[in-house]
């Protein structure tokens, strides 16, 4: 299970407060008594999906992917076509598709098996088809958050950062491509507003800024540093405004990022 | 020889130090699983990323976190030390707070929030103990 664990023993100095007499009153981050932490909990697919349902009938069955074999023995590589299958099972899930989610779970397991997390990773697969017999979509939809919790803390455990952030960094351009193609087949303010999110990209072009030499020099990490900064542009709007010109911006520099992931994959 | 049997006990002293510290942050979580309970009642998904720790008593933490304008979001806080007081509120970009229904037990502190926007919202949250200098927490989310 994926935590972002924070140990704090300093004294230091409490006077002023975000807290006053047990009633929350203003926070202002240049007065704040106390530590913000650096650490960020991406949010899954599901979580921007859910709002799009609410807003309309999204046909998810569109925006489902068919899934191909990786062709690759990066690591690096597998990590982030990771990070964009169990993005795609969420689409699955969305669109109540049983054949798509099975074979999504069937993939989960190959690339775990490549990445040497077969152990880690069987019981969530095996959770999400049982869960799909029943139709519960609800557990199909927790067993792929675990999945990708239990991935990225495995490798956090084995010290390899870098991979973990880049299942996050897979699963959040999976999550973004399809979240913008909703968008802009029925645009509206409330739609587009679902993409403001310049904290999550700062937190990713922070990850991959704070990689190793040789994962800043991976093709697909540099190509993904550049695209983020395309992103993060799109997201500067002083009234919190996105046209449909930035929402296509974003959706396409995330296509473009995942058909780079996805290239080395062959197709079925 | 006795040098060795200095390390074995150095090492164990350690281990013992480090998995009881994990033991109970893991009660921390436990316990704002157990904050999490009604709400999954509710409909609410928990997340299972969550952050955690362990932190002076009265230290106040911040963590950003995204939120999209049309979910309903609950955040728990547990720690795993008796007698605490613990604080718990969220606040948007202009730095107004936008939590709800803020219920306190034992263990734990929940707050409920409807996002008037889509953005980056700061979680504040603090455990003071009547007792002990170090205090265990785990903060998690979900969403309906």
């Amino acid at each position: 299970m994926k935590v972002k664990t924070f140990y704090l023993f300093a004294s230091l100095m409490l006077a002023g407060s975000a807290f006053s007499q047990g009633t929350a009153q203003k926070f202002d981050p240049a007065q704040f008594p106390g530590y913000v932490m650096d650490e960020v909990v991406v949010p899954v697919p599901s979580e921007i999906f859910a709002v799009l349902d609410k807003l309309g009938d999204p046909n998810w069955k569109d925006e489902l992917r068919k899934l191909s074999t990786p062709d690759s023995s990066d690591r690096m590589e597998l990590s982030l076509v990771f990070g964009t299958v169990v993005a795609e099972g969420f689409v699955a899930v969305q669109a109540q598709d049983k054949q798509a989610v099975e074979e999504i779970g069937r993939e989960v397991i190959n690339i775990a098996q490549s990445l040497g997390l077969t152990k880690a990773v069987r019981p969530h697969a095996q959770s999400i088809l049982d869960a799909v017999q029943k139709d519960d979509w609800k557990a199909v939809r927790k067993e792929f958050d675990q999945t990708q919790a239990t991935v990225r803390a495995e490798m956090e455990r084995m010290r390899d950062n870098d991979l973990a952030q880049c299942v996050s960094l897979g699963g959040w351009l999976r999550g973004t491509s399809s979240a913008t193609s909703v968008v802009s087949k029925a645009y509206t303010n409330d739609r587009a507003e679902l993409l403001n999110q310049p904290m999550l990209v700062d937190h990713f072009s922070k990850s991959v800024g704070s990689m190793s030499d040789s994962a800043k020099n991976n093709r697909l990490v540099t190509a993904i540093s550049k695209g983020l900064v395309t992103i993060r542009k799109s997201m500067d709007s002083p009234d919190g405004s996105f046209t449909p010109e930035k929402i296509n911006t974003i959706h396409t520099t995330c296509e473009e990022l995942l058909a780079l992931i996805l290239q080395v994959k062959k197709s079925r | 020889m006795n040098k060795l049997k200095l390390q074995c006990a150095v090492f164990c002293a350690l281990f013992v130090a480090l998995t009881s510290a994990y033991a109970f942050v893991d009660e921390a979580h436990d316990h704002a699983m157990e904050a999490a309970t009604p709400f999954v009642e509710q409909g609410y998904t928990v997340r299972e990323d969550y952050w955690n720790g362990e932190v002076e008593s009265g230290q106040k933490l911040a963590v950003r976190h995204q939120l999209f304008k049309g979910n309903e979001y609950a955040f728990w806080l547990g720690t795993a030390n008796e007698d605490c007081e613990l604080e718990l509120a969220v606040f948007d970009s202009k730095g107004q707070p936008v939590h709800m229904e803020r219920k306190n037990g034992k263990f734990t502190c929940s707050v409920r929030v409807n996002p008037p926007a889509t953005g980056t919202y700061t979680v504040v949250f603090s455990v003071k103990s009547k007792k002990e200098r170090g205090v265990t927490w785990a903060l998690a989310y979900g969403y309906r």
